[in-house]
């Protein structure tokens, strides 16, 4: 008999639900839940190295950050626009690439080696090698593209080539994400409705059209969804690319956070950035999910 | 005749694509490698001579910053993967096979803390660790580094003990076994492939974690993504040495990639 034995306590399912689930909740509370605490406590405080009482100013670095010209036009456009680009971007091209990469070839085996690379390098190294290639003198992509005809970009001089490099490498990296996902996803699908729409003379495109994006539906948009929740926490790529410069016009809602603990050393501030970012997130995601779970009832 | 031509136009078409991606993917891991064998001489046009040279990896190596940085990451990267599967396996299990409010609130715990953004957390967890005395030591990076895969893992771990039939377990349990023990020898074995291909995942992305390394490391626990990034910003003009380090840094991928493919694979497939 597993009756509980008071009104409050736990039975022994129970008991053991809450053991499985220990090591892991310990964990989140001592190391994320407690940072998260102190980080909205230091928040509402002016706390820098010039100011060592971190006096309690109430929500004046959070009025400091939304009237910041800095945060409201550099930062938080980019972070979208970089949001929505790369996802957009890598889902779109990640599924041209897997219906590529679904069907026999010679040497099909080399590229989804090949493919795995972005995904399992660093961020870091990638940064790195892209700001080499990309070089104003001597990087090789940009004397190629020079010896193309094309006019000469200064690639991280300017605001818009900068953060176009940034996105661009974003999408380096992530486009194998959603291939490998899709096509593992094709490769699963019933071949019944191929056959039939073959049989009804459907055209390729067609068929990709009216049959296979239906069916791969859930799968693209749980990936969307993980993809924009880690978008936005963008840091590794912005800052070895650009550092947010030129002029700070490449700041994303990380690096923003970060200059203003580690560069300025107005941590009370750069709490009050971090917590807003917390909250937006808060806001998309859970609303994102909401969207997934109506979608994939819709589609069930 | 327009048929033969149209078909061989789709394969020229097919073919072409494929090349242009493999030069997409190839061409700046393959420019950073040529850089990194280059002399500093001929570093800036790298596909002019013909000089080639070792030289770069041992001066890299020579530097006693970077050979410690890779260690202590490898040290790093190695607990972490240990002790973040063993703290939730448990907890995807739980999410997997139980039902009610515990099960319930515990997920929308995991996924309301996976959307909070890493700085969010580590920009205070910076203020505790110097508070504490543990900023810049292993103990300090270690436990953040657990903590990050805490939310991701469990809901992965749910996935994989989803795809495993139930009714073993309900047998062991109808045979005496303790929960504990249907868990353990039941359970846990079942799901250890896919276990395997995310303990893979799990040590690369450990070596790759770059805001974490910043910010709660410095000069006594150097790791390898914050000391290239150093190179970066700071030394910025030496291409040939910063190639080799990066070229360094990424032969643990390079060497999953190619032997552990059907891993890697399978633990992005969740």
């Amino acid at each position: 008999m597993t009756a509980r034995s008071t009104k409050f306590g736990v039975d022994e399912k129970e008991r053991f639900m809450l053991f499985l689930i220990a090591p892991a909740g310990i964990v989140l509370v001592c190391f994320e839940i407690i940072p998260i605490l102190i980080g909205m406590n230091a928040s509402f405080r002016e706390w820098s190295l010039v100011n060592p009482q971190r006096t309690w100013v109430g929500p004046k670095q959070y009025i400091a950050v939304f009237t910041d010209p800095v945060f409201l036009k550099m930062v938080l456009p980019n972070t979208f626009v970089l949001m929505i680009l790369s996802v957009g971007v890598s889902v779109a091209l990640g599924l041209a690439l897997a219906s590529l990469l679904n069907r026999p070839f010679f040497g099909r085996a080399i590229m989804r080696t090949i493919i795995l690379l972005p995904l399992t390098i660093a961020p870091v190294i990638t940064a790195t090698m892209m700001r080499w290639s990309f070089n104003d003198q001597f990087g090789v992509i940009t004397i190629f593209l020079s010896c193309l005809g094309l006019p000469d970009v200064a690639w991280l001089s300017d605001r818009w080539p900068s953060f176009a490099l940034v996105i661009m490498t974003d999408i380096w990296i992530w486009t194998p994400w959603f291939t490998i996902i899709l096509l593992a996803a094709m490769q699963g699908l019933p071949p019944e409705p191929f056959e039939a729409a073959r049989i009804d003379a459907a055209t390729p495109w067609c068929i990709f059209r009216r049959v296979t994006l239906p069916m791969l539906r859930p799968v693209i948009i749980v990936c969307v969804l993980i993809r924009a929740i880690d978008a936005f926490r963008t840091f590794d790529q912005v800052w070895i690319l650009t550092g947010g410069g030129p002029a700070r016009s490449t700041e994303v809602f990380s690096v923003y956070a970060y200059v203003l603990a580690f560069v300025d050393l107005d941590i009370g501030r750069a709490a009050a950035a971090a917590g807003i970012g917390a909250l937006i997130m808060l806001f998309v995601g859970v609303g994102l999910y909401r969207l997934v779970n109506r979608s994939m009832e819709v589609s069930r | 005749m327009i048929a033969l031509a149209l078909h061989a136009l789709r394969r020229a078409i097919f073919a072409i694509s494929i090349a242009v991606i493999f030069v997409v993917f190839v061409g700046p891991i393959a420019i950073l490698g040529v850089t990194s064998i280059r002399p500093a001489s001929g570093v800036f046009y790298i596909w002019r001579g013909t000089n080639f040279t070792f030289n770069n990896f041992v001066e890299v190596l020579h530097q006693s910053q970077v050979v410690e940085a890779m260690w202590n990451s490898f040290v790093l990267s190695t607990l972490a993967t240990i002790l973040s599967l063993g703290i939730t396996v448990g907890s995807g299990y739980m999410l997997s096979r139980f039902g009610g409010w515990i099960q319930r609130s515990w997920f929308a715990t995991i996924y309301i803390f996976r959307t909070v953004p890493y700085i969010s957390w580590v920009l205070p967890l910076y203020l505790v660790n110097t508070r504490l005395g543990i900023y810049d030591t292993y103990i300090g990076l270690l436990l953040p580094h657990i903590a990050v895969h805490v939310c991701f893992f469990s809901w992965l771990m749910k996935g994989f003990f989803d795809g495993i039939n139930p009714s073993m377990e309900y047998a062991a349990l109808i045979d005496g076994c303790t929960r504990w023990g249907a868990f353990y020898r039941v359970a846990l074995p079942a799901a250890m492939p896919g276990i395997a291909a995310l303990a893979i995942l799990c040590w690369l992305s450990t070596w790759n974690e770059f805001l974490f390394a910043l910010i709660l490391s410095g000069k006594r626990t150097p790791l390898i993504t914050s000391t290239m990034a150093q190179f970066v910003t700071e030394t910025g003009t030496e291409w040939n040495l910063m190639s080799a380090t990066a070229v360094l840094a990424m032969m643990p991928a390079l060497l999953v990639t190619i032997f552990g493919q059907k891993y890697v694979i399978r633990g992005l497939r969740m």
